[in-house]
């Protein structure tokens, strides 16, 4: 039973290792005021730049290199697109998306004759509490916690995302502040792409991200945009997963069982937190 | 030549939409001939597959079909300035709900039991979305979060479905047994997948585009789109209209996977939708939201759809393209101000001398 509660625990933290790094980054791009829907194009990069990295280099740190400036590029893309230009965030996000999925998705074709998996590549541990991406992501949570509301930086990202007019008005570089913070944005992301493909397994798979950047938003909004808040709230969601999994076999439809942690989320949703307000000046853009 | 130059920018700037489709068609070409393929004969087997003859013609409304019905739901919520991200798990409710109707032993004449298995879909899609709208307008809950956590929730019911209450008796498939024939959709050409199904796709737009011009509802619906403000000054119920608006768009996504099951598959499958919902936004964001237009942008996507077939068959050309190219055109189409800006780049370099700076 003991060991059964073991497994439940670190299944857990495994699952919630992507979703707290990829929900770090969504906070650093809602609080600058750019909404997050393009997590799981960022994701996916991630996995997919991580296991390239990792293919021709023969080395894992490379490939965690690799997928973070795999997840940074389409966050720059995702800028770009959204504050030079003023595109729908929500139709960037999602096509960003649906070009990260495809573009993957062709390139494993062209490289290595296979749209469903990539060759096996060197990994770091496969085990979630000996890999250095998960003291990596806990930094991350403090870290961002401090320069968020600690640092002069992060009072400055929080205004950009509150009232743009009013931040250039008092004269802060609105737009580089936007594009640091979407960056910074997909490195994260990209860093929990990363942790899929090159540490949870030793390959990329065809739509890896598989929603999870999408659960990262909910996870995000849930956490009223606060990096320790975030923490708790990927793993209720990691752990309602990981009960789901290990209850299976006790008469209950496995898919009923898979549908559990989506309803959690969604009577917290529901029921829990109300009107959550994003900051003020997400979605707008220059001139509104 | 620097004044019909100049007349073909006029025209590009002004429809920038079709501009950006161009513009996705060629950079999908540059990248395919970068990737080492013939970016002309991917076309003219895309144009081959699409257009060439009565069964390709067909082919490509058999796939426009789905498209126009997520095209046309995303739509009508985008009027109420609401995102449905929801219309995969609400074209999955509504299949549902037809199939459920249709696995009755019914046995009613074929023009009441396939309406009624079709109302059954709307209705099962409808309140799906309905409840989105509700939870928006009640709890305040953000409508992109829980549009997406009913998706995976919607998939998996069916999933379940098929697996435990609707499972054909003695098989190990996980599928329901196929529907009976009353409930066939007919279909308009012979050994074609073509049903009526596109009429109805078609009727639906034009339905939609008389509800938004010429009703009262229609009329709140796009008062709530353009100002939230001002439209509860003028006493619209707003709670009200957001609610209505993605009954409507559930409705319709609905309909999509009633059609699909009663004239595609015949049968209720698991994971039958191909991303049809998201699909919708590329079909809508083309059309500029407008119902009728949406039309039109299905069935070019459909021609994608069809060709990238053929280019399968025919050529080694693997089909991703396709997908890749779908995704910028919804980029491109959403970004007119990139449009123009390469517009722009373009006509310096025509005029070469043109000292002015953009």
């Amino acid at each position: 039973m003991s060991s059964q509660i073991t497994s439940i625990l670190v299944s857990t933290l495994s699952m919630s290792v992507p979703l707290i790094l990829a929900a770090l980054g969504g906070v650093l791009s809602v609080r600058s005021g750019i909404m997050a829907l393009g997590l799981e194009s960022m994701m996916t990069m991630g996995a997919f730049c991580g296991v390239l990295g990792s293919y021709y280099s023969g080395s894992a740190a490379v490939g965690v290199l690799c997928g973070m400036l795999g997840g940074g590029v389409f966050g720059i893309c995702h800028g770009i697109l959204s504050v030079r230009y003023k595109v729908n965030q929500v139709i960037s996000g999602i096509g960003l998306n649906l070009l990260a999925v495809a573009a993957t998705t062709l390139l494993m074709q062209l490289l290595w004759n296979n749209k469903g998996s990539s060759p096996q590549v060197a990994s770091i541990t496969q085990d979630v509490l000996g890999s250095p991406i998960t003291y990596l992501m806990l930094a991350a949570v403090f870290a961002e916690q401090f320069v968020l509301f600690r640092t002069k930086f992060g009072l400055r990202l929080r205004m950009v995302g509150e009232n743009p007019k009013a931040a250039a008005t008092v004269g802060l570089p609105v737009h580089r502040i936007k594009y640091i913070a979407v960056t910074l944005c997909g490195v994260l992301a990209g860093l929990g792409g990363a942790y899929l493909s090159i540490d949870h397994l030793d390959m990329y798979v065809r739509d890896m991200s598989a929603g999870r950047g999408y659960i990262a938003v909910a996870i995000m909004i849930l956490a009223r945009y606060n990096p320790i808040m975030v923490l708790f709230c990927a793993l209720i969601f990691g752990f309602s997963d990981a009960l789901q999994i290990s209850l299976q076999g006790y008469g209950v439809p496995p898919q009923i069982m898979a549908m559990l942690p989506y309803i959690v989320t969604l009577l917290v949703l529901a029921f829990g937190v109300r009107r959550i307000t994003p900051p003020a000046g997400v979605g707008l853009h220059d001139d509104e | 030549m620097a004044a019909r130059t100049a007349d073909i920018r006029g025209i590009l700037t002004k429809n920038l939409s079709v501009t950006a489709l161009f513009m996705a068609l060629i950079l999908g070409g540059i990248i395919m001939a970068v990737c080492g393929y013939n970016p002309f004969e991917a076309y003219g087997a895309i144009l081959q597959g699409a257009f060439a003859g009565k069964k390709a013609i067909c082919q490509t409304l058999v796939q426009a079909t789905p498209l126009i019905f997520a095209g046309l739901a995303y739509t009508v919520a985008k009027r109420a300035n609401l995102i449905n991200l929801g219309i995969e798990g609400q074209l999955y409710i509504g299949a549902l709900g037809t199939s459920v109707i249709a696995l009755m032993p019914l046995n009613l004449p074929m023009g009441i039991w396939l309406p009624l298995a079709l109302a059954a879909g709307m209705i099962f899609g409808g309140l799906y979305a309905g409840l989105v709208g509700f939870m928006k307008v009640r709890f305040g809950s953000n409508e992109v979060i829980a549009t997406m956590m009913l998706n995976t929730i919607a998939e998996n019911f069916v999933e379940y479905a098929v697996n435990y209450p609707l499972k054909e008796e003695g098989k190990s498939i996980a599928q329901t047994a196929k529907f009976s024939e009353a409930l066939w959709l007919p279909r308009m050409v012979d050994k074609t997948q073509l049903t009526v199904a596109i009429l109805i796709a078609v009727a639906a737009c034009i339905l939609v585009k008389l509800l938004m011009d010429r009703t009262r509802i229609g009329y709140e619906i796009r008062c709530v789109g353009q100002n939230l403000q001002a439209s509860e000054t003028a006493g619209i119920r707003i709670g009200r209209v957001m609610i209505i608006s993605m009954l409507i768009s559930g409705a319709i996504a609905g309909l999509l996977g009633g059609t699909h099951v009663l004239g595609v598959d015949r049968r209720l499958i698991a994971g039958f939708s191909s991303g049809y919902g998201f699909d919708g936004i590329a079909v809508a964001a083309l059309a500029a939201d407008s119902p009728i237009a949406v039309i039109l942008s299905g069935i070019i996507f459909g021609a994608l759809r069809a060709g990238s077939m053929v280019l399968n068959r025919t050529t080694g050309i693997p089909t991703e393209f396709i997908d890749v190219i779908q995704a910028l055109i919804i980029l491109l189409v959403a970004a007119p101000l990139l449009v123009k800006e390469i517009l722009r780049i373009k006509n310096k370099k025509s005029e070469k001398k043109g000292g002015r700076k953009g």
